[in-house]
């Protein structure tokens, strides 16, 4: 077979159905990359149009432009649009677009989950337009703070829209994340190990373990403000046992790691351009990925540093004071190392290096301003004041923005397989740095003289007309100069000339493909060496199209690639993929009328969506794995892998693992609320008790043990050739008698909306049921598996996978109900 | 799997710790125990007493990391899970001093 016949071959199986209707059943990494883009770009021009908004409104004193509330919609749009449907989603686009190609393979772990996210995020993303259409978008900030955010403070629509329409969206960045991590730890090309990964994943590896562990607290605490808006559980009601400074901890608790989930993408974009500008490898690679994860972690000591003026005592400020000092250490070490790499190279200034630039100096002065900030007495006078929206702008433009840019115009000729043609955007960097630093250098100053945030208008007295008009007028250059971009992009893609391949003479694998790329990415998957494959091998493209590499032949109709082990990049699975479906697009739609459903207090509704989502999810599931035990699988260069369905830690393994991960951190969280509830809150005992019970509480722990026990016993069984449907039924067994001691607990509680203690147990035992109803229902998948003959002693990949949902069950279970239980129990 | 975890497992202890100590802190000042122990308030010797405790941990891990038998096999693992190694043990030592420094409960 020639490279051409190959290519004819591959593109037949891979390819998305043509035209708009592709859109809607494409599982392609590539559609859906762009996908995203587009929409986080459509995202980011409305949220501009806000801010012009905003400073239309500001430009003069007594301005009639907009009326407070309307104003309290404008900007409480413009942050959460910004934050959550710009940002967010646009490091998702540009990994699920750049990482198999830049790991060398053909698509990502779950390509369905993939467009399932995108559905989520493009439905939800709506669904906040729209409120902001009818004028009834929420107006409490985008930090949206109760008591404001309560059911008596904003008795309207408006922050239900914030409440729902967020965790929505926020459903499609676990799902990304879930995605991007196993992806990165499992499907690479064969010789990746963890030391030639391109330094973009490692970013990408640890933004997305972000996402996991930082999100929860946000999803949760949203859930919690809801259900006390929906339905007056007191959680936020410092009368009745609740705490608003519950929601600035849960809030912040991810609002803080949320800053560097947008910048860590963002360096590694530059990290990944800066030294292709310098023609220069990136100098301390090592030292990056250790910054990098310092940085990480240390976010996740931050939180309280946004509430330094909430009356927390003194020691609890200096621990975050202190932690907040620290981040400056690793983020000044990767700006040493980029600067390093600057030093060592020879820059040439391309247009992606002046937007580099651009970042270099934007973020060092918002770095500084942060710093200021994390001094407890400056933050106090600074605290609420335009100062503080110009160092958020500093530090998220700079160093999200600019970065962002910089890589738009690098894979550019990748996107489009094109090259510029002219200097409009050199032309348009200008004017948006201009633009940039007028606009938030007057806002620094006119904080500075006392004006306050989220202010509608201000008095000629006051003393800031002209630094107003000043940043007015810098940020229409602002918004000319983005345009300009934007503009200069479509041009690009629609009219100029077809560039050649790898421009940038970059050498990292995405570029070893022809542009735009081909929905298999690589015709044959290469071996790597290197951590700059096509810099000791220029030619590898050529090679890789006639086949010398891995999975080199077509083979049925299948999407095939493969998976390595996590540290070696030494191959371990074979894989076959599913081909297009529009299940996923369907599945998120029955999921938004979940949501839409509680928006509308349709409850009736909400059943039925519940129960839609399990019947897809069960079709979803059912789809993969196969009737007939399969042999080892030659992938080439004489190497033979066995399907992932007869391996022990198969791709949904994985997946469960990090999506465990998640939800262990929203348990958590819960927990970490009703301790700090219990101890924190004033109104404090509780009326009355959870009336404690033995039997109830024996019988839960006898189902959660039981659970576990018959799961082992029914792999074993499976695994030696006999029949494992008596354990299952056991397993079936343990996790009804969770189900029923959870729903007990659930019904003994005392009157949930009269204190947040009972409040909060309500939830557990929700939480409880809601995971004993999920491992009832996979332990019956699973019988109904092993009755089809979908399983046998080799094709054994669901039994674990079964198994870690009903560990996690299992404990989960026997704390919540030990939380209810034990206290009045002990006396 | 095993490397990934050597590398994340003292920034974690380190989140563990320092939440855990912000945790006890809240409990202490929120339920007012009283009393003294070595001439000094209970609060700040059960509070001194973590801070060490987390101190003495960060060690542990930092020598395993050190340990031939226990350390990574490939150089870049070792590198980067010692590096991590460190963070833990200093931003131990830096972010959770305010137990020794400053007043607590105020
Ligand atoms: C395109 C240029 C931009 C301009 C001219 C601009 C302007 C502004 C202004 C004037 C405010 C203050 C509103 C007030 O306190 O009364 C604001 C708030 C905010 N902006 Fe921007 N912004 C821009 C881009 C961005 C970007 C790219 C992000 C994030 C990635 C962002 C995130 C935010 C956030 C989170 C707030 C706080 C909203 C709140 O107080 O609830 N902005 N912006
Ligand atoms: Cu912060």
């Amino acid at each position: 077979m020639n490279a051409l016949g190959r290519h004819r071959k591959l593109t037949a199986i891979w390819a998305s159905e043509p035209g708009f209707k592709g859109w809607f059943s494409t599982v392609n990494h590539t559609d859906l990359g762009r996908m995203f883009l587009a929409t986080a770009f459509f995202f980011f021009f409305i949220g501009g149009l806000l801010a012009m908004l905003i400073r239309a409104q500001l430009a003069t004193p007594h301005s009639a432009f907009a009326g407070p509330d309307i104003y309290n919609q404008i900007f409480t749009m413009h942050g959460t649009i910004m934050m959550f449907l710009f940002a967010i989603p646009t490091f998702e686009g540009l990994a699920v677009y750049l990482l198999p190609k830049m790991l060398g393979t053909r698509d990502l772990a779950f390509p369905r989950l993939t467009a399932y996210g995108f559905w989520c995020y493009a439905f939800g993303g709506s669904m906040m337009l729209v409120s902001m259409v009818f004028g009834i978008a929420p107006d409490g900030g985008w930090f949206m703070y109760p008591p404001l955010s309560g059911a008596i403070h904003s008795p309207g629509i408006n922050t239900d829209f914030w409440l729902i329409g967020i965790t929505f969206v926020e459903i499609s960045a676990i799902a990304a994340a879930v995605e991007i991590t196993v992806s990165i730890l499992k499907y690479r090309a064969p010789g990746m190990s963890l030391d030639k990964m391109p330094i973009f994943a490692w970013y990408a590896l640890i933004t997305a373990l972000m996402i996991l562990t930082g999100f929860p607290p946000l999803i949760l605490g949203s859930i919690l403000l809801e259900v006390e808006r929906a339905f007056g559980f007191p959680f936020f009601q410092a009368e009745l046992g609740g705490d608003s400074l519950l929601w600035q901890h849960l809030f912040w608790l991810f609002g803080h790691p949320e800053v560097y989930i947008i910048f860590l993408p963002a360096a590694g974009v530059i990290s990944t351009v800066l030294p292709v500008m310098c023609r220069t490898p990136l100098l301390g690679y090592g030292w990056i990925v250790a910054a990098a994860l310092a940085l990480a972690f240390l976010s996740f000591g931050l939180w309280v540093h946004h509430m330094f003026t909430t009356g927390i005592p003194h020691m609890g400020l200096a621990f975050f004071s202190a932690a907040s000092t620290l981040v400056a250490v690793p983020t000044g070490m990767q700006i040493f190392a980029w600067i390093g790499t600057m030093w060592k190279g020879r820059p040439e200034l391309h247009l992606p290096m002046l937007h580099l630039l651009g970042f270099f100096f934007t973020f060092v002065i918002g770095g500084l301003t942060g710093v200021m900030v994390a001094v407890v007495p400056f933050d106090w006078q600074a605290h609420d004041t335009a100062f503080i929206t110009a160092h958020l702008h500093y530090v998220l433009f700079g160093g999200f923005v600019f970065p962002i840019f910089a890589g738009i115009y690098y894979w550019m000729p990748h996107f489009t397989g094109r090259k510029r043609f002219f200097y409009l955007g050199e032309f348009a960097f200008a004017l948006v740095f201009i633009g940039f630093h007028v606009t938030f250098l007057a806002m620094h100053w006119v904080g500075l003289l006392g004006q306050r945030r989220r202010i509608s208008t201000y008095a000629p007295e006051d003393g800031w007309t002209a630094i107003n008009l000043i940043s007015s007028v810098g940020s229409f250059v602002l918004a000319i100069g983005i345009a300009m971009i934007l503009i200069d992009v479509f041009l690009h893609a629609l009219t100029a000339s077809r560039g050649r391949r790898n421009p940038w003479r970059a050498g990292t694998l995405e570029w070893a493909m022809i542009t735009p790329a081909p929905a298999y990415n690589f015709a044959s998957l290469p071996h790597v060496t290197d951590r700059n494959p096509l810099t000791i091998e220029p030619d590898l493209a050529v090679q890789l199209a006639k086949g010398e590499g891995y999975l080199g032949t077509p083979r049925n109709t299948w999407r095939e690639t493969l998976t390595v082990e996590v540290a070696s990049g030494k191959p371990d699975m074979h894989v076959i993929y599913p081909a297009n479906t529009r299940l996923p697009i369907l599945m998120s739609a029955v999921t938004g009328i979940f949501f839409l459903s509680l928006l509308l207090k349709f409850y009736w509704t909400v059943p039925v969506a519940v129960v839609g989502v399990a019947i897809l999810a069960w079709k979803w599931v059912w789809s993969i794995g196969r009737q007939d035990d399969m042999d080892t699988v030659p992938v080439g260069q004489d190497i033979h892998l066995p399907n992932f369905a007869m391996t022990d830690r198969p791709p949904g393994w994985w997946g469960s693992v990090f999506l465990l991960t998640a939800n262990a951190t929203l348990f958590g969280s819960l927990l970490f609320g009703f301790a700090f509830l219990w101890t924190v809150a004033p109104g404090w005992p509780p009326p009355d008790w959870f009336p404690p019970s033995v039997s109830a509480l024996a019988l839960g722990i006898i189902g959660a043990g039981l659970g576990p026990i018959a799961m082992r016993y029914a792999t074993q069984k499976n695994r030696n050739g006999g029949t494992p449907l008596a354990s299952l039924a056991l397993t079936l067994a343990g996790a009804v008698l969770v189900a029923v001691a959870c729903a007990a607990m659930m019904v003994h509680t005392p009157a949930p909306t009269r204190h947040a203690y009972a409040a909060t147990l309500f939830v557990l035992g929700s939480y409880g049921l809601f995971h004993a109803a999920l491992g009832i229902l996979m332990v019956c998948f699973l019988i109904a598996r092993v009755r089809c003959g979908f399983t046998s002693s080799a094709r054994r990949a669901e039994f674990p996978i079964v198994r870690l949902w009903i560990d996690y069950l299992s404990v989960v279970s026997v704390l919540i109900l030990v939380v209810a239980h034990l206290p009045g129990l002990m006396g | 799997m095993r490397d990934i975890i050597r590398i994340l497992i003292a920034p974690l202890v380190w989140l563990a710790t320092f939440s855990a100590i912000y945790g006890l802190h809240g409990l202490l000042c929120g339920h007012g125990i009283n009393g003294t122990a070595f001439g000094l308030p209970i609060e700040r010797v059960l509070l001194g007493a973590a801070f060490l405790f987390a101190i003495l941990l960060q060690t542990a891990l930092l020598f395993a990391l050190y340990h031939p038998s226990l350390a990574a096999s490939s150089e870049f693992s070792r590198f980067v899970s010692r590096a991590t190694g460190w963070v833990g043990l200093v931003a131990t030592l830096w972010s959770l001093s305010p137990v020794v420094l400053t007043t607590y409960c105020v």
